[in-house]
């Protein structure tokens, strides 16, 4: 019940907030555009953020 | 002092500094977003969340000190944890999603836990205040995430997942509690207890983050199989 009610109010309510405005522009050519191929493989593989 | 004040002021003090860090994460994000996408009301939630996470930083600075655990507050600028390979739009995608989208939302699924608990007086007025907070940091994620999906290409998100979450989880997630873990003790100074901390995290991202993660086209195939080898 936890669960589905934060899907409700975060996930679902964050999308409400965020078509509020309008529609982000894409850059030229952007949608569609594959990834690099390397994308996260390179020396800086990435990370993730400490919480709670 | 007892087991649990003890794990209890370390936590709190753990705390202060992740907050700080969102506040400095925040503060450049938002700049970041508003130049390539500046009809967006993310920016301004950002701004707004760094100064939530700064007063946060205070609660739990203060809570760490009265249990015995005096803060002393990191370095004041923070480097992207996006991979290198990435460019500037896709740099921020992927900070927004590891900050907002999984760790805010983890924060939430804790939070929301505690405040079901009995706690100590101050320990839940403190819980209450932040909580109100994190909401809308959680929200801004999904948000951004939202906005993309229908501008550009995010599915390159699916397989960086699991790096996110490795980098999010304490690497004793997984492990048996302290012999000496007093789960009552716990909860009244506001933390989850090992395997309560486990079931939270687990359970937020198999009904919350995966599905949020999938709804918006990123596969969250990588991160369930990343999800499946950890827990094991």
């Amino acid at each position: 019940m936890l669960f589905k009610k934060l899907f409700q109010v975060l996930v679902l309510g964050g999308a409400v907030i965020g078509a509020s405005a309008g529609c982000a522009q894409a850059n030229a050519q952007e949608k569609g555009k594959k990834p690099p191929a390397d994308a996260g493989t390179t020396s800086a593989p990435g990370s993730g953020v400490k919480g709670w | 002092m007892t087991s649990a004040r003890r794990a209890a002021a370390e936590a709190w003090a753990f705390r202060a500094r992740v907050e700080q860090e969102a506040a400095l994460r925040f503060d450049r994000l938002a700049a970041v977003v508003a130049s390539f996408d500046p009809g967006s009301p993310v920016p301004a939630m950002m701004r707004r969340a760094a100064d939530d996470e700064r007063r946060h930083t205070e609660l739990c600075a203060r809570l760490a000190a009265q249990l015995g655990e005096p803060v002393t507050l990191g370095p004041t600028e923070l480097a992207s944890i996006a991979p290198g390979s990435l460019d500037a739009r896709q740099a921020a995608l992927y900070e927004v999603v590891a900050a907002c989208c999984v760790t805010e939302t983890e924060s939430m699924a804790t939070l929301t836990t505690l405040l079901a608990a009995e706690s100590d007086p101050e320990v839940r007025e403190v819980l209450h205040a932040i909580s109100k907070d994190e909401v809308v940091h959680s929200r801004m994620g999904w948000a951004h995430l939202s906005r993309e999906a229908s501008a550009a290409e995010v599915s390159f998100l699916g397989p960086l997942v699991p790096g996110m979450l490795a980098g999010t989880i304490d690497e004793t997630l997984f492990r048996p509690p302290p012999a000496d873990e007093d789960p009552e003790g716990l909860l009244r100074l506001g933390v989850l207890p090992l395997a309560k901390k486990r079931e939270v995290f687990l359970g937020t991202l198999e009904e919350v983050v995966f599905p949020g993660l999938e709804r918006f086209g990123v596969d969250a195939g990588p991160a369930r199989a990343w999800l499946s080898a950890a827990a094991r």
